[in-house]
């Protein structure tokens, strides 16, 4: 510190004041770079408040000569320089404003299908699909949409409980999502490990196939929405019970074949109440756009 | 250790061995300052012990085991409480006591009683206070997270504080006011005008702990940063410095370098802190008039602050000898180190363009933090390895020099890691969170910086640890101290009334 240029205190007087035996003050003057620092950030203040509102006075303030120039009503006028207008300002000129504005009016203007088809709309569909899919999607449904069971379904793959068209994925995204399977807490016992262990057996579980067999029957009272094939129906968001795809419970993470039937055991007896918010509110049309067709690419899409 | 002989006697604290009752020496009040000391430290164990689980919970999520009292929205105001209130509280209590007793050679105001209620008033307080936050009780004003009737209590307190010290100044027997007290002076002062205005609120009832603030909006905003900055500026800068106006030519047995610099610097701090709360608040719904003002008074509050810097720096500077040999001048002048670096980085970061940067990220934390673990702090444990040994009149000095040494390498590198990672935590965020891609879509999301801050966080917690495992340390030594200076009294004792016996 250049702080040795200035006098030895020793050679300076005290200011004659002694507190508690020894406590003394040298009369050292003010550090000249201190001083000239100090009277540098004055200035720095005052040019300050003379170029940007600074100072209030009664109902209104010092607006500062700074100015902006920005465009309004399609011609550049010049206004006061304050933060709405720098804002307005940003995002008329900033080079990504710029470059997002064209590709939001492009892929506005262009189908699902030209999107698609189209490789820089697509590029674009991802750079904000993911983006959004960050910040809205993967608490629940995983970085990079694998799901996360029990509860949340993988998006990565290529079941889809609801459909998986474009449509489809764009209105659920809007208006979210109840997925509702009853419980049928009158189903006990036997019957009920029976049940378990057929729909086990739909996806090609090994499991015990004498119970399996009886468990048939009882399945009636499921086949109404999930098929008596169990292939699932996505009008009523019915998961195809066929597929390793599990959609609520962690069926194949499951160790054993136990583990897997009490899982089932737990769904048929308490069924399902499941709820996906929806983002109408909260994205803007484009947004849900692009979003849409990034979720459909996760999984190949339908 | 080298102890700089004092000509005003550590007699105060020295009862008389054969009768057991304080001699003519119980010229001061010094165990009103023990007791604060004492609870500086307890309150500053915690304090820490918090902010360290705090800081891992950060970098560990499952800390929080699931339990409502223990996450990271609960303990945050208990640290924050207890580090700056507890510990920074009582130390300035304890301090600012033994100050204004020995520069004005007078006792304290008051009688024995209306300190001792300042006492149990300010631990009360406290530690209500954070049980109350951990049951879910809180104003949600930051740093001033007491419900309503602590918030009363307290300035009850604060205003027996402020007659006792006032009191004990107007009684004086010197004829000028030493440096040290015009920052307690302004501190308290602030303090009470601080608290009162964020404090303004209607309760819900009379039974409820709930209330409601007095203002809305952008005044309630403003308010809230007007009391949380001076809360910085007053609290734990001028009253610190008080602290520091005392120690640091004590301990180097030096006279202070300028008392024109301390004039200037006084009244410029004390001026210019009020201005500048509003910085906290940059780019937000706030008129821009308010932000042109906030960030040019920090701009001018940094020489100012400097001032104190320089004074104590050059105070120092005659006694560079006593680096080597006294750990104590290690901690004064690391302090001072550290106040003239974040008081610096404050009104560079009170710039709009590199708030817009820096707010809302850790940056900020670690800008604190080298304050009030390098300046707040460590002024603090220099100043008390000073105090202890006199307080309870130990001749020959602390316990341990040895440990003052580890502590010293312990804070230092603890700080230095903490702030560091912070840093990187920080401004790495605020870069990530403005990135444009080439598409002009938002660069990251938010769980990518949240995944790119683990490792800061992690470091940053071993920081925390260090500094942690460096008070406990003092703990251990101060009453190693203390226990010593009894048992020397007690042998002194039996010995002595062996003699008299004969």
């Amino acid at each position: 510190m250049a702080l040795s240029s200035d006098k030895k205190p020793a050679q300076v007087e005290t200011t004659g004041h002694v507190w508690d035996g020894d406590l003394r003050e040298y009369n050292n003057p003010l550090p000249r770079w201190w001083l000239w620092t100090f009277y540098a950030t004055i200035v720095f203040a005052v040019v300050y408040w003379i170029m940007y509102p600074a100072w209030p006075v009664f109902k209104t303030f010092t607006p500062g000569l700074s100015t902006l120039t920005i465009e309004k009503d399609g011609k550049m006028v010049e206004v006061p320089w304050n933060s709405r207008n720098l804002f307005i300002q940003e995002m008329q000129v900033s080079p990504s404003a710029v470059r997002q504005r064209e590709f939001v009016e492009k892929v506005s203007n262009a189908s699902f299908e030209q999107i698609v088809a189209d490789p820089s709309m697509m590029a674009f569909a991802r750079s904000m699909g993911a983006g959004l899919f960050g910040d809205n999607c993967a608490a629940c449904h995983g970085q990079g949409g694998q799901g996360n069971l029990p509860g949340y379904p993988s998006l990565a793959d290529n079941d889809w409980l609801w459909g998986g068209s474009f449509a489809t994925i764009s209105t659920d995204i809007q208006k979210g999502l109840k997925g509702n399977m009853p419980a049928f807490p009158t189903i006990q016992g036997a019957a009920l490990t029976d049940l378990a262990n057929y729909v086990l057996s739909m996806s090609g579980v090994e499991t015990d196939a004498a119970s399996a067999m009886r468990g048939k029957a009882g399945f009636a009272m499921c086949a109404a929405c999930h098929g008596a094939e169990g292939k699932g129906n996505p009008m009523l968001g019915a998961p195809n019970l066929t597929d390793m795809a599990w959609s609520n419970i962690d069926v194949v993470g499951a160790p054993t074949v136990d583990a897997k039937r009490k899982m089932i055991e737990g769904v048929v007896s308490k069924g399902i109440q499941r709820q996906m918010p929806g983002f109408t509110n909260r994205l803007t049309p484009v947004e849900i756009k692009m979003l849409t067709v990034y979720v459909h690419e996760l999984s190949g899409g339908q | 250790m080298t102890m700089s002989t004092t000509a005003g006697t550590v007699a105060g604290a020295q009862a008389n061995p054969v009768t057991g009752k304080a001699a003519a020496v119980e010229q001061y009040n010094y165990d009103i300052v023990k007791k604060f000391a004492i609870m500086s430290l307890v309150w500053g164990v915690l304090g820490m012990f918090a902010g360290v689980w705090i800081a891992s919970e950060l970098a560990w999520p499952f800390l929080n085991f699931d339990v409502a009292e223990i996450t990271f929205g609960r303990l945050r105001p208990v640290h924050t409480t207890l580090v700056i209130f507890g510990f920074g509280g009582s130390a300035l209590f304890a301090t600012s006591y033994y100050i204004v007793q020995r520069t004005c050679q007078a006792r304290l105001w008051g009688g024995r009683w209306l300190a001792e209620f300042t006492f149990w008033g300010w631990q009360v307080g406290v530690g209500a206070g954070v049980l109350l936050y951990m049951m879910g009780f809180t104003q949600g004003r930051e740093y001033a997270e007491f419900v309503w009737p602590l918030d009363i209590a307290i300035t009850v307190v604060w205003v027996a504080y402020f007659l006792v010290f006032t009191m004990t100044l107007v009684k004086r027997s010197q004829p000028h006011i030493y440096v040290a007290n015009w920052f307690f002076m302004a501190f308290i002062l602030a303090t009470a005008l601080l608290h009162i205005f964020n404090n303004l609120a209607v309760p819900v009832s009379f039974t409820s702990l709930e209330s409601y603030s007095l203002f809305s909006g952008v005044q309630d905003a403003m308010t809230q940063w007007w009391y949380g900055h001076n809360a910085v500026g007053f609290f734990l800068t001028a009253a610190f410095l008080g602290m520091m106006y005392y120690f640091v030519p004590k301990q180097a047995g030096r006279p202070i370098y300028s008392y024109r610099l301390s004039i200037v610097h006084f009244w410029a701090l004390s001026f210019l802190y009020m201005w500048v709360g509003t910085h906290h608040l940059h780019w937000t719904a706030i008129p821009d008039w308010t932000s042109t003002l906030a960030a040019t008074f920090s701009i001018l509050l940094l020489l100012p602050s400097w001032g104190g810097m320089i004074n104590g720096v050059m105070t120092l500077s005659g006694a560079w000898d006593k680096l080597r040999t006294d750990p104590i001048i290690l901690f004064m002048i690391t302090s001072l180190s550290f106040y003239g670096m974040s008081t610096f980085e404050g009104p560079l970061m009170s710039l709009k363009s590199v708030n817009a940067l820096s707010h809302y990220t850790d940056w900020t934390v670690g800008h604190v933090h080298s304050g009030a673990l390098g300046w707040v702090a460590m002024i603090t444990f220099g100043s008390f390895y000073h105090l202890i040994p006199r307080l309870w009149g130990v001749a020959k000095g602390m316990h341990s020099t040895k440990l003052i040494y580890v502590h010293f390498w312990l804070a230092t590198i603890g700080i230095v890691l903490y702030i560091s990672s912070l840093w990187v935590a920080g401004i790495g965020q605020g870069l990530m969170l403005r990135a444009f891609d080439e598409y002009g879509n938002l660069g990251y999301t938010f769980i990518e910086t949240v995944t790119f801050m683990h490792l800061p966080y992690v470091v940053r917690a071993i920081g925390g640890m260090f500094f942690l495992a460096g008070i406990i340390l003092m703990v251990y030594n101060v009453y190693m101290t203390i226990a010593g200076a009894k048992r020397s009294v007690e042998v002194d004792v039996t010995a002595r009334s062996a003699a008299v016996a004969r």
